[in-house]
């Protein structure tokens, strides 16, 4: 941050991932870029936290300085207040968790009036995950959330099931998937990432479907749907019986799928899925995702994400290189 | 309300009978700043194997060398949180393993605990305030415990253990406290059963007097002894325990069932509670999911 005014003056519009990208350091000391720009927003850096495991920012703010995050995903937001599951809600697995929490959050009027305000003061951009259980309800959702100010940008979580067509989840399946984003995209006042889920058997047709129907960019992977039993008293550990699973056991298949999504649009990709440290971070960037999201590591960690700030701007400067153009550069043998 | 997020040392890691441990952790910013019923989120660093912190109570808060902090003394004094826990599982038998000078990822204190200013006005109104503690229960109690003695107030402790190892803890409250009532369920220490048993007792001997009940402890305990504060009427505070992800609020995990229809319906353990009045929950086991510790 301390570099960013001179950097400025050197040279105007290296090192954003939209622009060319520029490998000639500036003379005398080279000064990495870490800026992004996504659907014409820009994010001071590629590190933000995700949906879920943040609440609304300012739960942390004693903890952290929330000024260095590139980006805050918020909370699951609908159109109304929702209560969500009754406990046990969650489990801890071997390198992970489980949840099902059920979306609980104060809908969107009120995160308008009550959340927003805070977040739009931070240097950190403010994106709104929308969900819902129906069409109608996402472009309600949209809509509503369309009166605020600051918003950077809307993240469709697309792992709800849609409750008028017989409970089917919406990013398991391409019609619904097309039908949601397109409506999405349609209301939204904001650039449109869609998130998908990672419990299909092809991600790369998932990212096309959505890349074709308007999305700006796409973020992956949400939780991996799972389960666990007691069994001494045999019943689920989660009292939806099924739960989402995160944290650092997923992520070798969430880079996987980061790998195959990013190889197969051109829509920038953001990558989720068990980051604890600033090499699992760089891993989802080299596999070629412009952004990346930090999500149950802020529970048992929560510097972890200024952690992987740092750790990215040490690796760049240590290997010359602006972050543009780390992303996507996998070195596959042969090929 | 401050809290901290920092790498502390383990001064001392003493194991007591039953599988407890009584740690005290060298916590020069945290301690001073802790408040009745708070907890902490504690990890054992350099420990792959467990994920999550775990929320344990702050059983107590010493100034350096092990003296109690007199009102003589400032409180930044304070430096030593102490947490008193038991082996249940991966996670605590973790914890077990600390030595002298490991080091303890601690986030403290966290949680709306028994504020003085919430409950103070009740506890003028009673004659005597009672705690009912089931097993590691305890260690919710011993501040407030102390907060009161320190006010002068009259306090007596039930306690309830399935076998004499579980009544641990005891030597702490005796200074604090003008009468302890225990509990087993073999009957190798005091009364023989549930601990709800000689409180019912007492409260059936005393009907003519007022009493504040504060209760920690396994969710069957908890629910008999609201069931008899309800049915004494008298005002009763609970120390809840729940699985917590991340003790802050933003996960949503610990959520408990309250009284209150829509989003009201449900209030998270590490940040509105772990302390509340006893009627504001709905202890109905399917809905509340409060059966983990049965
Ligand atoms: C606010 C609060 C204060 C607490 N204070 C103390 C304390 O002072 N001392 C102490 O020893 N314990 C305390 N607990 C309980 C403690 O957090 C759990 O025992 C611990 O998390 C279990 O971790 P584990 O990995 O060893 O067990 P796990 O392997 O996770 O579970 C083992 C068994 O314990 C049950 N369990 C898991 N988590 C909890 C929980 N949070 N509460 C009750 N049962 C649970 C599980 O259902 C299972 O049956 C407190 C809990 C809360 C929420
Ligand atoms: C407790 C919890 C709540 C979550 N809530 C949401 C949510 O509301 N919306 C969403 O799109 N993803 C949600 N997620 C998914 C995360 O944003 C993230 O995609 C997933 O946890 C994988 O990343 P991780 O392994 O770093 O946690 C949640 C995850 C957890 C653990
Ligand atoms: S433990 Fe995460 S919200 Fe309470």
């Amino acid at each position: 941050m301390t570099n960013k005014s001179q950097l400025e003056k050197q040279a105007p519009d290296s090192g954003t991932v939209n622009g060319p990208a520029v490998t000639t350091p500036p003379a005398g000391e080279f000064i990495p870029q870490y800026e992004i720009e996504i659907a014409g927003v820009k994010f001071q850096n590629p590190v933000w936290t995700a949906s879920g495991t943040f609440g609304y920012g300012r739960e942390y703010s004693q903890l952290i300085d929330l000024n260095q995050l590139g980006a805050i995903c918020v909370k699951g937001i609908s159109p109304e207040p929702m209560d969500g599951n009754p406990p046990p809600r969650i489990y801890e697995t071997d390198s992970g968790m489980l949840n099902a929490i059920g979306l609980q959050n104060v809908g969107a009027k009120r995160f308008l009036n009550e959340k927003l305000p805070f977040l739009r003061k931070l240097k950190a951009r403010t994106v709104v995950n929308v969900f819902a259980y129906s069409t109608e309800d996402y472009v309600r959702c949209i809509e509503m959330l369309n009166e605020g100010e600051g918003i950077a940008a809307y993240e469709l979580n697309i792992s709800c099931p849609n409750t008028r067509c017989g409970g089917i989840v919406y990013g398991s399946d391409p019609k619904l998937t097309e039908e949601v984003v397109a409506a999405a995209k349609k209301a939204a006042r904001y650039p449109l990432f869609v998130k998908l889920s990672p419990n299909v058997t092809d991600i790369a047709l998932f990212a096309r479907i959505a890349e074709g129907a308007g999305a700006d960019a796409l973020s992956l992977v949400n939780t991996f749907v799972g389960m666990a039993i007691d069994v001494e008293t045999r019943t689920p550990r989660i009292s939806n019986v099924t739960a989402g699973l995160s944290g650092p056991g997923i992520k070798p298949v969430a880079l996987r799928m980061v790998y195959q999504a990013a190889r197969a649009v051109k829509i920038p990709v953001i990558g989720i899925g068990g980051i604890a440290g600033p090499e699992d971070a760089l891993e989802f960037i080299i596999a070629g995702a412009r952004a990346v999201q930090v999500g149950t590591a802020n529970f048992y960690d929560p510097g972890t994400s200024i952690r992987i700030v740092k750790g990215i701007r040490d690796y760049c400067q240590r290997k010359q290189l602006h972050l543009a153009d780390l992303v996507g550069s996998l070195k596959t043998p042969g090929k | 309300m401050a809290m901290f997020d920092e790498t502390v040392s383990v001064i001392e890691n003493r194991p007591l009978p039953g599988g407890h441990f009584l740690l005290s952790l060298d916590a020069p910013r945290q301690a001073p700043n802790v408040r009745p019923g708070q907890f902490a989120m504690v990890r054992a660093l350099g420990r792959s194997d467990v994920l999550l912190r775990r929320p344990m109570s702050i059983f107590d808060v010493q100034a350096h060398g092990g003296g109690r902090a007199g009102s003589n003394r400032k409180e930044s004094a304070l430096r030593i949180l102490q947490l008193l826990f038991k082996i249940v599982g991966r996670g605590t038998r973790v914890m077990a393993d600390l030595k002298s000078g490991d080091k303890v990822g601690l986030l403290a204190p966290l949680g709306h605990g028994f504020f003085e200013e919430e409950y103070l006005p009740r506890a003028h109104e009673s004659d005597e305030v009672l705690h009912v503690a089931g097993g590691i229960g305890i260690a919710a109690l011993l501040l407030p415990a102390k907060q009161l003695a320190e006010a002068r107030f009259k306090q007596r402790l039930f306690f309830g253990g399935r076998t004499k190892d579980d009544l641990v803890g005891i030597n702490e409250f005796k200074p604090v406290v003008s009468a302890m009532l225990l509990a087993t369920e073999n009957g190798a220490m005091g009364y023989r059963g549930y601990v709800t048993r000689p409180l019912e007792d007492y409260l059936t001997k005393h009907t003519n007097k007022k009493f504040l009940l504060m209760a920690c402890g396994p969710s069957a305990m908890l629910r008999a002894t609201v069931e008899l504060a309800k049915r004494f009427r008298h005002p009763c505070l609970v120390s809840m325990e729940n699985r917590m992800g991340c003790g802050v609020g933003v996960c949503l995990g610990c959520s408990i069932r309250v009284q209150g229809s829509g989003h009201e319906a449900y209030q998270r353990v590490c940040t509105e509670g772990p302390v509340f009045w006893s009627d504001k929950i709905v202890w109905d086991a399917e809905s509340s999911g409060l059966g983990i510790r049965d």
